[in-house]
């Protein structure tokens, strides 16, 4: 079917959003949703896409500019509201009960009842079960929903929200928390439903997904609106350079490498855990300055622990590790961070301070490092060296931020994690420790990331890279470890193997025999 | 057989209020609050409930104000902790200390008297005799012929456990403990639910406070609750806020209550007072050391 032919069901006309005090999200944004389609909203970090949807829910105000629904000028005053007219949204982190079966989830809310406000427990699921059923969910409704994958509770999100009779479903970068294996199958329960006259609008930057799932890709940069296209009628490349503005290049970028000297070493490192779970068996691995080294690996194959032991967050039973010659093994983490820059897989938790200003994020580790942040001994700090390094960091790594005194939350994903890259990257440390440093961002600033880990290596650093996404590690990393079981069982060199090979080593530990 | 039969009716006497209070103190338990201020609320019902019963010459008009009491002090809670945000844990000891000098100060004012006001107008709450039952011997002593709130504890706490696991409000409740946010998309206001919990924690303490002065005694004396709206927050949280367990824990707590009496003929008052305080602190040990193990896993 031509998606031309088919109404336009949402309208958004000149939606303007401004955060306070002179953040505009969205200037002047003009998009139209047609009833039964699969509409992709693209564009980087910090472009507005997850705002423009919180509009349409009504999770937040605009600032001027109308929607129509079914040709109708709307308003809703809250989300209920929004449902209540049959748009409801999967937020990008689950939003369940885990305590609570999957049928108590999915009627929280609008719970059928009999007398006395007692729940009707049959009722509820059965009614739970016939959405199941109608559309082909597998799920048991008696199941507790913290027993289930996480693919399991996205779907128990949609349910949700079509147990609520929602006809237009907004999914918030729903493939972000599943693994690969689970995509295709979410895909295929999107496509049943926009092929039941459902209408989907989904937010994503993986620009591969958007091509497979979408009838129409809206592209968003920086709080403008760029187009509106056909995901027939275009490429990712396309796209790219839509999201982005200028051409991106997919391929490798790497240079042959000059290794240095030995910079890092570990040891014979063993790690059990708590319950005495072997986590870490015997780990060997050197990195050299000018070097990046990727490790492999499927989630919960001991990276956790490896990252862990090599900042000093726990301690491995046995074993050393090696920064220039000095055993760190022992060491707290402040004598670490001399040694060593550090960019965690978690925003949030662990590399920021998120309410803090954004400031003193840049200026973490370094306050204690450096002379010049201090005054009186160390007792206050210099401030006027502290805007003063800011400004470098804004400039050096273009962050896109208001004052540097605004709290660190305030700030996009993607430039949170400049902020970060930074702060750490400024560290003259010899050795670089990077977890997962480009997850959750845009093609944009993977790119920029990227480039930035190429050029510490210039400098002659030692870098060790740990990621999930093997199309990165292939694209700048010169040597490669697979880590399977808490055990390194591959150390490759990357222009001689390939991502099946490297697959295979993550799934079984063995190279398939052929 | 007589002593035995004592310490048992003691133990359900002494249990009362705490189970009250801490019934009323798990529904705010499972909606998420922290909520200290069951000490507070229950000596504010204490008092009122005095002067109910004083100045209208009935318990009824007493147990009506108790609950109004209580009630007064919860919304100041709901005001502060709910609408305005503030730290429950901050906000519930200043309720606490409120309700202490509050109550202190009316004594004097209104009956002009220090430390406690007794009077042979105050009308206390009956004790109810259970036709039949009665009859039986030494069940029948132990059953029947309890205050009549003792019946309502009872009653209550299969009311709260029916609430709490079998409605709509019950499942919307604990929603609001496990995830506000869930809650709120889901359509459902989780201040109001909040807000409904601390009204029922307020009705159930204003009914503990009367026990204590038309029940258990027929007086009311300077901070009479003497902790135990604290023991009825430790009762809540080791047993993760069941109704079932609550009624258990308040009766072993009942027991070393009734045993301090005992002890007194061996110690000095002073530590067998301690007794309800130091079960407290072992309470809040286990809760802290279960809460690590949480997080930890």
């Amino acid at each position: 079917m031509d998606n031309n032919d088919k109404p336009v069901l949402i309208d958004m006309q000149h939606v303007v959003k401004v955060f306070p005090p002179d953040v505009v999200a969205l200037n002047d944004v003009s998009v139209d949703f047609r009833q039964g389609e699969i509409h992709a909203i693209v564009g980087e970090n910090g472009a507005g896409k997850s705002t423009l949807m919180k509009i349409l829910y009504a999770m937040e105000n605009m600032n001027a500019g109308e929607i129509f629904y079914n040709a109708k000028p709307v308003h809703f005053q809250s989300t209920g509201d929004a449902i209540a007219n049959g748009i409801g949204m999967v937020h990008q982190e689950i939003l369940l009960i885990p305590e609570y079966s999957i049928w108590e989830n999915v009627v929280l809310g609008l719970e059928p009842t009999r007398g006395f406000g007692k729940l009707d427990e049959k009722k509820a699921i059965a009614d739970v079960l016939e959405k199941i059923d109608e559309f082909g969910f597998h799920l048991d409704p008696l199941a507790l929903v913290k027993d289930i994958s996480v693919a399991a509770q996205q779907k128990v999100e949609i349910l949700k929200l079509l147990y609520r009779n929602v006809s237009v479903l907004i999914m918030d970068e729903p493939t972000a928390v599943l693994t690969p294996q689970e995509i295709p199958q979410l895909f295929d329960e999107l496509r049943r439903l926009r092929d039941n006259g459902h209408t989907i609008l989904f937010i994503s930057h993986h620009l591969d997904e958007v091509l497979d799932l979408s009838d129409r890709i809206t592209v968003l940069q920086k709080g403008k609106m760029i187009g509106t296209v056909t995901s027939k009628s275009t490429s990712k490349k396309e796209l790219a350079r839509m999201m982005v503005g200028r051409e991106v290049i997919f391929s490798s970028i790497r240079k042959p490498c000059q290794h240095g000297d030995t910079v890092f070493e570990a040891r014979n490192i063993c790690y059990r855990d708590e319950d005495k779970v072997e986590r870490l068996k015997d780990i060997n691995f050197t990195v050299s300055s000018g070097e990046i080294v990727g490790i492999a690996g499927v989630e919960g194959n001991g990276q956790f622990e490896l990252v862990n032991t090599i900042m000093g967050l726990i301690t491995p039973q046995s074993g050393s590790i090696f920064v220039q010659g000095k055993d760190i093994t022992e060491e707290p983490i402040l004598e670490r961070r001399k040694l060593l820059s550090y960019v965690s897989q978690d925003r949030k938790t662990m590399g920021s301070s998120a309410s803090a200003p954004i400031s003193e994020n840049m200026i973490m580790t370094h306050h204690k490092l450096e002379k010049r942040f201090q005054k009186w001994n160390g007792l206050v700090l210099n401030f006027h060296e502290v805007t003063k390094f800011a400004e470098e960091i804004r400039k050096r790594f273009s962050v896109n931020m208001g004052a540097p005194g605004a709290p660190f939350q305030s700030l996009s994903g993607g430039n949170q994690q400049k902020v970060i890259l930074g702060r750490e990257l400024s560290l003259s440390s010899p050795f670089v420790l990077l977890d997962q440093p480009t997850r959750g961002l845009d093609v944009g600033s993977i790119e920029y990331v990227h480039e930035q880990i190429l050029g510490m290596r210039d400098q002659q650093r030692a870098i060790l890279m740990l990621s999930s996404d093997l199309d990165e590690l292939f694209r700048i990393a010169d040597r490669l470890l697979v880590l399977y079981r808490g055990k390194i069982v591959a150390d490759l060199i990357t222009g001689k193997t390939t991502i099946n090979e490297i697959g295979y080593l993550m799934l079984e530990g063995t190279i398939h025999e052929n | 057989m007589n002593v035995i039969i004592g310490l048992i009716n003691g133990m359900i006497t002494g249990a009362t209020p705490i189970l009250l209070a801490a019934l009323g103190g798990t529904m705010t338990y499972y909606a998420g609050i922290f909520n200290i201020a069951m000490e507070g609320m229950m000596l504010g019902g204490a008092f009122f409930a005095v002067l109910g019963s004083y100045y209208f010459e009935s318990w009824v008009v007493g147990i009506l104000f108790a609950i109004l009491g209580s009630l007064l002090m919860a919304l100041i809670f709901i005001l502060f902790s709910v609408k305005l945000k503030t730290d429950e844990f901050v906000t519930g000891v200043a309720l606490n200390l409120f309700a202490l000098g509050a109550t202190t100060y009316m004594l004097r004012q209104i009956f002009g008297v220090k430390g406690a006001f007794a009077s042979p107008g105050i009308v206390p709450i009956p004790d109810i005799d259970i036709p039949l039952l009665e009859d039986i011997p030494v069940l029948g002593q132990i059953l029947s012929g309890h205050n009549l709130l003792v019946y309502v504890g009872l009653i209550a706490t299969i009311l709260c456990h029916y609430l709490i696991y079998k409605t709509r409000f019950g499942l919307r409740l604990r929603a609001a403990g496990y995830n506000t946010n869930c809650l709120d998309t889901s359509g459902v206001r989780s201040d109001r639910i909040r807000t409904i919990s601390v009204i029922l924690c307020g009705i159930f303490c204003g009914l503990a406070g009367s026990f204590l002065s038309l029940g258990y005694v027929t007086l009311f004396s300077e901070n009479m609750s003497a902790g135990k709206g604290w023991i009825s927050l430790a009762a809540i949280i080791l047993v993760n806020g069941n109704p079932w367990g609550i009624a258990l824990i308040s009766l072993i707590f009942g027991f070393s209550d009734g045993l301090g009496l005992l002890l007194q003929q061996y110690l000095p008052s002073q530590f067998t007072s301690m007794v309800p305080y130091i079960a407290t602190l072992i309470a809040l040990y286990v809760y802290s050391s279960r809460k690590k193990k949480e997080k930890f896993s």
